[in-house]
């Protein structure tokens, strides 16, 4: 949850350079600038770093049942407590359950975890941010006084108050932390939406008489995705971190779900015998997290150039 | 420790760590904080451990666990068992300086079992009718029906007496609390400690410790400190003089000379399995006893607890009343996969159709280590179980709602309760039940008989009765005792500490 | 600056009656029967006792009147009482509340006194190898989950070195909390202020007085600081909301004893009148300090001080 001044830049940026390089015309033209972008992107080394270290998330959590030696709760895997070695990289836990492979495994917690809690924020914001920009009147008014109002409170705040409501699990801490962040991504598709409604693409095919719906998805949306790409990036990042907290606090997973923010908090129990036990799954989240935000500030600076070091 | 390795820096630089002890107190550093100061407004141990140093009940336990006088010097029981005098002893002062006489023993009854704001453990009380003053220092309590558990509970924290002077402050409970124990009430810093003083006109008429008057210390402070790690640090470096330690350094600390641990023996505690019998598949008995066969208790304990625990056989714990663990292994479920595969497949279970259930628990004391060993076992029957853990309060309100669930995945959870007296079965199993949950109309019956039965002989053939039917149709699967709150790891400065029956910490006698 | 503070004002007005709908509703949110989960623990469980309690509590009003009532009850103080242990929700709020605000503060100091430093002078040396390093550890600060750094901190000093004590709630006792809390967010106002101060360097005035001659210093102190203060300070009125957050997580790590600990508790405990306390409460404090810190904007900012 410490990231969102990070956002609040990537929103300022994103006001001042509504559509960088993308060509006000829809889906088409979006698709084809992509590649630029990309490239633009990948010319920052930070965000080379971040990307090549979040492919490894992806394909670790993806091939994790051929990369860990061991099912994440396989007990007696190992002695207990055992000390980090070649058989076991990162030791094992006091059930002989090997460190390794439960981090491993948790690696794909992570990417459900990024995934459902940034789609929520993603969907809901952008549609509430949308809509409010594009309606205007009433509408904008009390969509985006909500949106200030939930935004004046910490992500902490909001997604202690879901999981106060909805119980904790890890889903429901995925929902809560999605929950918590859908001010950002709906204040940037705002400022953004308010920028290309007065750009005279979207006048025109307004005058040639295209819906609400064709104007909302044809036109605007392919226009705001791309400063809504940094948002979620650096989303991810918060994401992960504030459901690993939810889950040391107990709030998320349960046992033995080898989720770290989880791990980590069962370890301490035996930080003086075998503190490995919660150090790896540390050293997990901050990679994790890391990669996200050296993506996203690449991306932004390719995004908004005036930034670029 | 030896991962990290003390370097030579660290050592340079060590400066003696912080706030030094002062002579005279005693720190007792616990996971949580008490609830409240009233016992009749809370439950929890913490609250109780506390309650037992301000306020004296009217009989206390002796070592074998058996009532003895204590505020009360004797005690009568006439009318088969419904009328009960106790006879006060005389010169007996409150915190406050008042005497301890007849009105406060009836101030605090009539408070417990009044409308307006009942005791929290009212029903315990039994059937009273009446609470009578004799003279100023005789109570005749007057019972409806013979209740063989009463005078048992006299001893007890719940039943605690207080002051009539409390009536004056409208903060008790929360600022102010005013008894006979050895210690007085000096303050409470919610989420923080409870600061006591010592009571220097206590005299000790019943309390199994070995000091006739005042507490030795002068003050008893209770801290809360939820982090374990930082407990055992503050015992080491002498901030602390008694702590919870964490189960899994009890072993680490039975070595240190500078420290005693001490696990607490005839606590009362029992943890069980129960289920959510009112819809399948635990309704079917063959699904319960498939449960109970297919854990390796014993195996689980070692794992989790080693031998800071014990296995439990019967359905109420070692030192109460009618506890025989060889006649519970005659009808308990042993360890037997095979069997319990079998009975599964009897209702249709097997390894293309695992049966999926809950399995809960409440937080702390490594239980939840202990779901993960029993998780672990029911996987290789093919019983699927997802564990959930939560706070105790939640637990109990969670196993009432799935008792009356119609639908949903099964439900069973490893609960915990204690009491001194079998009665704790009426309470838990005769309909409705503490749960709504496991009841049969013979139990019921035999429940009834119990709790009117005063003659031991007969009252024992009548729990043993009652035990039968528990185990062998699986409705209370128990695993072991101790529980909760049993540890004290004791700084070796502060000898004189001692471990009551029921798991009473008696500091009286600590020199520190 | 009078029309300016006046919309602020209305701002932080609304926020807080959003929140007062929200909070008191917050019950009628939970699946299930949030009054069978709350007082079965205490009070049995019987239907009749159940309806009794709706009634006491008001649930069985329509929504607008329990709203009413609620308002009411809050106006005079009242935040009801808390499941476990009855007692008042606001007291217990108040008691600790000082102590969340004390970690708040330290870390926010910590945090300013690193993050400020360390953003100039990367700004000042932009493109050089410090400023590199510089910002290479803040991301690393920012993301580092701040339970793990504090339980190392906390395992390391306080239990294996035992350099710092662990059984109060004195001044020693704050000052891994508050390095934990600091250390993460300094990060944060690293990179902010190396941003704001680039811009600042960048600016047509400062190069004006660089080729007047003025010494660095002065021109330094006296007009890049004082433009870039602008932003910083809105920012840090940003940062003390998410001290305040991240006091929640901080706060449960060592053991402090603030209202974040207790709210966990009230979580884990299902006890709602004290969780609705917590959050109003919360509310109210960060409003408060949002309009705190519109009012030292306004005061530094000549733009809206002549406005």
């Amino acid at each position: 949850m410490q990231n969102r001044l990070e956002k609040a830049i990537a929103l300022a940026g994103a006001a001042h350079t509504p559509a960088a390089g993308v060509a006000p015309s829809g889906w088409a033209v979006l698709l084809r600038r992509m590649g630029r972008f990309w490239r633009s992107a990948m010319s920052n080394r930070g965000a080379r770093v971040g990307m090549v270290l979040v492919t490894v998330l992806v394909l670790v959590a993806f091939f994790a049942p051929w990369i860990a030696p061991y099912p994440p709760d396989e007990m007696g895997a190992g002695m207990s407590l055992l000390t980090p070695e070649m058989a076991y990289p990162f030791g094992t836990d006091e059930f002989g359950r090997d460190i390794f492979s439960r981090v491993i495994w948790g690696a794909r917690l992570t990417i459900q975890v990024g995934v459902i809690a940034v789609g929520i924020s993603l969907t809901v914001g952008t549609l509430t941010g949308l809509v409010a920009g594009y309606a205007g009147g009433w509408t904008e008014r009390i969509l985006m006084r909500l949106v200030d109002v939930v935004f004046s409170f910490t992500e902490t705040l909001i997604a202690l108050a879901a999981v106060a409501v909805l119980g904790p699990s890890l889903s429901n801490a995925m929902i809560a932390v999605g929950i918590a962040a859908i001010p950002f991504y709906a204040r940037v598709a705002y400022s953004v939406t308010l920028v290309e409604r007065n750009r005279a693409y979207f006048d025109a095919a307004y005058v040639q008489g295209a819906g609400h719906l064709r104007l909302i998805f044809l036109h605007l949306l392919p226009n705001i995705i791309p400063p809504l790409i940094v948002v979620a990036t650096l989303g991810v990042s918060s994401a992960v971190l504030a459901a690993a907290g939810l889950s040391f606090l107990g709030l998320g997973a349960q046992p033995p779900s080898p989720e770290w923010g989880a791990m980590l908090s069962a370890g301490r129990d035996y930080f003086n015998q075998a503190p490995w036990i919660m150090i790896y799954p540390g050293v997990a989240i901050m990679i994790t997290v890391l990669a996200f935000n050296l993506l996203g500030d690449g991306i932004r600076e390719a995004l908004d150039p005036r930034q670029t070091v | 420790m030896k991962y990290w390795g003390k370097t030579a820096l660290a050592a340079a630089l060590a400066i003696a760590a912080g706030g030094p002890a002062i002579a005279g107190d005693i720190i007792w550093a616990r996971d949580g904080d008490i609830d409240s100061l009233d016992p009749h407004r809370a439950t929890s141990t913490l609250s109780r451990q506390v309650w037992y140093q301000i306020y004296d009940s009217l009989l206390e336990f002796d070592d074998s666990g058996a009532p003895v006088p204590n505020l009360a010097k004797s005690w009568e029981i006439a009318q088969d068992g419904t009328l009960v005098t106790f006879v006060l002893n005389e010169g007996i002062t409150c915190h406050d300086g008042t005497p301890f006489n007849a009105d406060d023993v009836i101030w605090t009854a009539e408070r417990a079992l009044g409308e307006d704001n009942p005791s929290l453990t009212k029903s315990s009380w039994g059937d009273i009718g009446e609470v009578e003053k004799i003279d100023d220092l005789t109570v005749a309590f007057h019972l409806a029906t013979p209740f063989g558990a009463f005078v048992p509970f006299m001893a007890d924290q719940f039943t605690s007496m207080l002051c009539d002077s409390n009536a004056a402050a409208d903060d008790f409970g929360t600022g102010s609390a005013i008894g006979t124990g050895p210690w007085k009430f000096a303050s409470w810093t919610k989420g923080a400690e409870v600061v006591l003083e010592k009571n220097p006109d206590y005299v000790n008429y019943g309390r199994p410790i070995d000091n006739p008057g005042p507490p030795l210390a002068d003050r008893l402070i209770m801290r809360t400190m939820p982090e374990a790690q930082t407990r055992m640090a503050g015992l080491r470096t002498g901030e602390l003089q008694v702590i919870v330690p964490p189960i899994q350094e009890v072993k680490s600390l039975q070595d240190d000379p500078g420290v005693e641990v001490y696990v607490a023996q005839g606590t009362g505690q029992n943890m069980f399995l129960q289920f959510a019998v009112n819809r399948p598949p635990f309704d079917d008995k063959r699904a319960r006893q498939a449960v109970s066969h297919a854990i390796d208790k014993d195996l689980a304990i070692k794992v989790v607890y080693g031998d800071i625990v014990e296995r439990q056989y019967c359905p109420i714990s070692k030192g109460v009343f009618g506890n025989d663990p060889e006649f519970c292994k005659q009808y308990d479920q042993d360890y037997d996969p095979e069997k319990a595969k079998a009975l599964l497949a009897e209702l249709g279970y097997g390894p293309d159709k695992p049966m999926e259930v809950t399995l809960a628990t409440w937080t702390g004391d490594s239980r939840e280590r202990m779901l993960q060993m029993l998780q672990n076992q029911l996987k290789k029957v093919n019983i699927v179980a997802n564990i959930e853990v939560m706070d105790i309060g939640t637990l109990n309100a969670r196993d009432t709602q799935e008792n009356n669930k119609a639908e949903g995945p099964g439900y069973m959870d490893l609960m915990g309760w204690t009491w001194f007296d079998p009665d704790l079965l009426y309470l838990l199993w005769h309909s409705p039940g503490a749960y709504q949950g496991f009841q049969t109309p013979e139990l019921d019956k035999i429940l009834e008989d119990m709790r009117t039965t005063v003659d031991p002989d007969a009252r024992k053939e009548i729990v043993h009765a009652a035990f039968k039917i528990l185990l062998e149709e699986a409705g209370q699967v128990p695993i072991y005792t101790p529980g909760w709150s049993w540890l004290y790891a004791v700084s070796a400065d502060a000898p004189g500490f001692k471990i009551g029956p029921f798991n009473r910490a008696l500091f009286n006698a600590i020199d520190h | 600056m009078a029309s300016f503070l006046a919309q602020r004002l209305f701002a932080a007005l609304l926020t807080i009656l959003v929140t007062t709908v929200a909070v008191s509703m917050l019950i009628h949110l939970v699946p299930g029967d949030p009054v069978q989960i709350m007082y079965a623990q205490s009070q049995g469980t019987t239907p009749e006792q159940l309806e009794e309690v709706r009634a006491r509590l008001g649930l069985d009003q329509p929504l607008m009147v329990q709203y009413i009532q609620y308002m009411g009850r809050v106006l005079q103080g009242d935040l009801g009482r808390t499941i476990r242990g009855d007692q008042p929700v606001l007291e217990l709020l108040l008691a600790r509340l000082p102590n969340t605000l004390i970690l708040a503060t330290s870390a926010l100091v910590i945090a300013c006194a690193i993050g400020l430093v360390c953003g100039f002078v990367a700004a000042y040396r932009r493109g050089t190898w410090l400023d590199t390093l510089l910002m290479t550890s803040a991301i690393l600060g920012v993301s580092m989950p701040h339970f793990w750094l504090g339980l190392i901190l906390l395992f390391y000093f306080a239990v294996h070195l035992q350099w710092l004590p662990v059984a109060g709630s004195g001044a020693a006792n704050l000052v891994l909390p508050a390095v934990t809390l600091g250390v993460t967010n300094a990060a944060i106002i690293a990179r902010l202020t190396r941003s704001s101060m680039i811009d600042v360097f960048d600016q047509e005035f400062i190069r004006t007085a660089y080729a007047k001659g003025l010494p660095r210093a002065l021109v330094l102190y006296r007009h890049a600081l004082r433009a870039g203060l602008v932003p910083i300070v809105t920012m840090i009125g940003l940062q003390f909301t998410y001290m305040m957050g991240g006091a929640i997580v901080v706060e449960n790590v060592f053991g402090w004893n603030g209202v974040g600990r207790m709210a966990i508790q009230a979580i884990f405990q299902r006890d709602y009148p004290l969780i609705q306390g917590f959050i109003l409460m919360f509310a109210v404090v960060v409003v408060l300090v949002s309009v705190l810190m519109d009012l030292l904007y306004a005061w530094l900012d000549p733009r809206i001080r002549n406005r």
